[in-house]
């Protein structure tokens, strides 16, 4: 068993390092069930406003705004559909005896037979073909939303498929069945389906209040950085400094001190000097010299780091002795980590956010887990660093060479040594039993 | 009347900018008191300090990035505040002194306000952290707080001891939680990728051309996607401000002069050390300790290595010398180089901020953003880098553990298989 407050601490450690991997899992998990969901087929939005459609074209694409039908559309509708009904259900004759392509979507629609009826009058709404009442089907239907629609519609893109020849793509349905132009705006309802991204999202849209509302929004971004970068505030400059040098002279303290927040970060300035000329060294040392040059150089460059650790050392033993441990107590709740983000403090937050340019999902997907990898590996050192400084202390103080404290070796070794995932043996020599 | 007032500033005008100013100040600041809150602060009256307490907490603490945390009694924030503004270096000592209920202290509470916000591009900062993301984001540093967290808080359960077992069993904990991340994020990134490429052509962005997740998002659902457009209209309200208050800033500086001159000037301290809290503490120590052990390191690898070379070192020609000095330069500078990537932050070129991702064409015109393979390369050498260290820090304990092992007589160590 490890001492109270050594287990406090190295517990509290890596409890910390659960939080962290489990706020980030959290994170994911969030932007995973907005993505599946995504994914899956819904609906697009309405726009609030309706949008001017441009042309026939569009409005078969883009969802239209919604208006209610009339009961007289509706009659005519209920009539057209009893016709084609008919001529549906020959045609289903007609190619299930050539063979079906989509037996899944085949017992979809034999499950939905109720809907299927509803889903055949829609679908009979867009044969109107040649029929001389049409002129004003178009104009309604196109602003028909109707009102069962979610269920019946996508049952009606699955009785579709068979009756269309087998033509996969649902996209592309529409085209062949219809000649004439006017049948296009009928096909507004059946465009709002069964969406899915796969399918038809290239031919989404952003509404118009979005758009303006981002541009101007990356256009003030713009404007922030731009005038910022400039001098445009000379006198303002001066005065903030002249207000800033009032406030310290009028305080009673002296200017030299430093705030907690520069001593902290010089501490972690002169832990990134370490690991970098710990690194350089490693190099150093495994680089074989072949000529009197580059040993020479090996030399120096060695002492060079010896110096430079020592002026490290020095700077901490200043910050050291100029401050003072401070007891805060427990942290208010709503403790403020690091007041000030580290990333990003200077002006380059103020652009518009820069572009990350990626040719393949292959290529994302590696440096997603590259940056993990790396996290993964900075919270690996942290705390190995940590147990090492708690743990081998232990084993050193500890004087009874028994059992336990092999036990203890072999357990502090697998900890420090393999990252606990694996175990030495230790076996004891015994006497020789003669 | 008529008259052209160019040259001359009208009074009424002049007495009109410091309204004004402080005007456009609280409507970019993210929970604006009203005016009327900073003329009273000058002033010191009571009603006041509430409304600035709420303020400097909410400019003094980062926005929480998931979820709203719940909003703080007075008490709470108050003390907040005064941490943060002690870890800062706020040099007046009486705002430390006033009391945490928000009874008092509206002209210490502006005093503080207005040195947050001339020591830095503080409203930036604050416009910049609660930016609306609209695309899909990746950070490109590794400036996230993975490494070195928030100070522990102690665990609910008893201070008990625990076993190493215990240890052993969060450590494998932790290898599944990031097992289970990186597959989840590899899920997230398929996910991403298709989505990008169904909507290629759909942003009126030509440069951006397909839509990210937020913009597919709000059309999938309209309300989500009103209240994306409202924070948005708001963001650039603030930000037309925030351009405002550069050109009329001036006259508040000049205000806060005055108000500064209306404090009791404050008794000069006694001299006493700055603090810093008790983890920042032992963190200095840490880092003291492990460049101790690289200093001791370095000499046991210099020392031999100079005793060698001077002997090596007999008579040699004056050619010898110009060599050496040569030599002596380049290592020089190189060690200046070295020292600039700690102390400078690594360099002006490494970006931080979260870029938004776009999925393109390979072998698309480049100089438009930054480049996932160049990316990638910096992210292999750095995860080289740290597989190095780690391996040296383990190296490092084998050898000590095998040293203090090593004065037991009869004893057979068996190292696991497999590395």
């Amino acid at each position: 068993m490890l001492p109270a407050d050594c287990s406090r601490r190295l517990v509290a450690e890596l409890r910390d390092a659960l939080d962290s991997c489990a706020q980030r899992q959290r994170q994911l998990e969030r932007s995973l069930r907005v993505s599946r969901r995504l994914l899956r087929a819904w609906e697009p939005a309405e726009t609030p406003v309706p949008e001017p459609t441009p042309g026939p074209e569009t409005d078969e694409k883009v969802p239209s705004s919604a208006c209610s039908p009339s009961p007289q559309d509706l009659k005519e509708l209920e009539l057209l559909t009893q016709v084609l009904e008919k001529a549906v259900r020959v045609r289903k004759g007609i190619s299930k005896a050539g063979g079906d392509k989509d037996p899944s979507v085949k017992s979809e629609s034999l499950a939905a037979s109720p809907a299927t009826r509803a889903s055949t009058r829609l679908r009979a709404s867009g044969w109107t073909g040649s029929h001389a009442s049409e002129t004003k089907h178009p104009r309604g239907i196109r602003q028909t939303r109707v009102p069962a629609k979610d269920l019946s519609e996508r049952r009606l893109v699955s009785v579709e498929d068979p009756t269309c020849m087998g033509r996969g793509a649902r996209a592309a349905k529409v085209e062949p069945r219809h000649r004439s132009q006017q049948i296009v705006p009928l096909a507004a309802p059946q465009a709002r389906e069964v969406f899915t991204l796969k399918d038809k999202g290239i031919l989404l849209q952003l509404p118009m209040a979005f758009r303006k509302a981002a541009s101007q929004n990356s256009r003030l971004w713009a404007q922030l950085s731009s005038t910022h970068t400039s001098d445009s505030g000379d006198a303002a400059t001066t005065a903030k400094n002249h207000f800033l040098q009032k406030m310290q002279t009028t305080s009673g303290w002296p200017s030299s001190r430093l705030s907690p927040a520069e001593v902290e970060a010089e501490v972690g300035r002169l832990r990134k000097a370490c690991s970098l000329l710990r690194l350089r060294m490693g190099k150093e040392l495994t680089a074989d010299p072949k000529d009197w040059m580059q040993e020479y150089r090996c030399l120096l460059t060695l002492e060079g780091l010896q110096a430079l650790v020592g002026q490290c050392l020095h700077r901490l033993q200043e910050l050291r002795t100029a401050v003072v441990e401070q007891q805060l107590g427990p942290w208010p709740e709503g403790r403020l980590p690091r007041a000030s983000s580290p990333c990003g403090g200077g002006a380059d937050t103020i652009r518009s956010p820069p572009l990350l340019l990626y040719s393949s999902t292959q290529e994302l997907q590696t440096l997603a887990a590259l940056r993990l990898r790396v996290a993964m590996l900075n919270q690996q050192i942290h705390l190995e660093k940590v147990l090492m400084a708690e743990l081998l202390p232990l084993v050193r103080e500890q004087e009874p060479l028994g059992p336990p404290w092999l036990a203890l070796c072999r357990a502090v070794h697998s900890l420090l040594c393999e990252g606990g995932e694996r175990f030495l043996t230790i076996l004891r020599e015994d006497e020789p039993a003669d | 009347m008529g008259r052209r007032r160019r040259r001359r500033v009208d009074p009424a005008d002049a007495a009109r900018a410091l309204p004004e100013a402080i005007a456009v100040l609280t409507r970019t600041l993210p929970t604006g008191p009203s005016p009327e809150t900073f003329r009273r602060a000058k002033f010191d009256r009571p009603e006041a300090a509430p409304a600035l307490w709420r303020l400097l907490f909410c400019v003094l603490s980062p926005m929480p990035a998931d979820g709203a945390s719940p909003s703080l009694a007075l008490e709470a924030q108050a003390r907040s505040v005064k941490a943060a503004l002690r870890f800062q270096g706020y040099p007046r000592r009486a705002l430390a002194q006033l009391p945490d209920d928000g009874s008092q202290g509206g002209r210490e509470l502006l005093l503080a306000l207005a040195w947050l916000l001339a020591r830095g591009p503080t409203l930036e900062q604050l416009l910049a952290q609660s930016r609306v993301r609209l695309g899909d984001e990746m950070p490109v540093c590794e400036c996230e707080s993975l490494a070195s967290p928030g100070p522990a808080v102690p665990s609910v359960e008893a201070d008990g001891c625990v076993d190493t077992r215990h240890l052993q069993w969060l450590m494998g904990k932790l290898r599944f939680r990031w097992r289970k991340l990186m597959a989840s994020q590899q899920e997230q990134c398929a996910l991403l990728g298709k989505i990008h490429s169904y909507t290629r052509g759909c942003h009126s962005d030509r440069s951006l051309g397909h839509l990210s997740v937020t913009e597919t998002e709000l059309l999938r659902d309209p309300e989500g996607g009103q209240q994306l457009l409202q924070r948005l209209e708001r963001e650039n309200v603030r930000l037309e401000a925030a351009l405002e208050w550069r050109r009329r800033e001036l006259v508040f500086w000049q205000w806060m002069d005055t108000v500064l001159g209306a404090c009791p000037p404050e008794a000069s301290q006694p001299t006493f050390l700055p603090e810093i809290p008790a983890q920042g503490a032992a963190e200095l120590e840490l880092v003291v300790r492990e460049l101790q052990a690289l200093q001791e390191e370095l000499q046991a690898a210099v020392e031999p290595r100079r005793a060698a070379w001077e002997a090596r070192v007999g008579g040699h020609g004056p050619e010898w010398s110009a060599s050496r000095r040569a030599l002596q330069e380049a290592v020089r500078q190189d060690l200046v180089a070295l020292q600039w990537a700690w102390e400078r932050g690594g360099g002006l070129t490494q970006p931080h901020e979260p870029h938004r991702l776009v999925r393109t064409e390979a072998g698309a015109p480049e100089g438009r953003g930054l480049q996932a393979t160049e990316v990638i390369e910096v992210l292999r050498s750095r995860e080289a880098c740290l597989e190095v260290v780690l391996g040296q820090l383990q190296g490092q304990c084998r050898q000590e553990l095998a040293r203090l092992v090593g004065t037991l007589p009869g004893l057979i160590w068996i190292p696991p298989p497999g590395r």
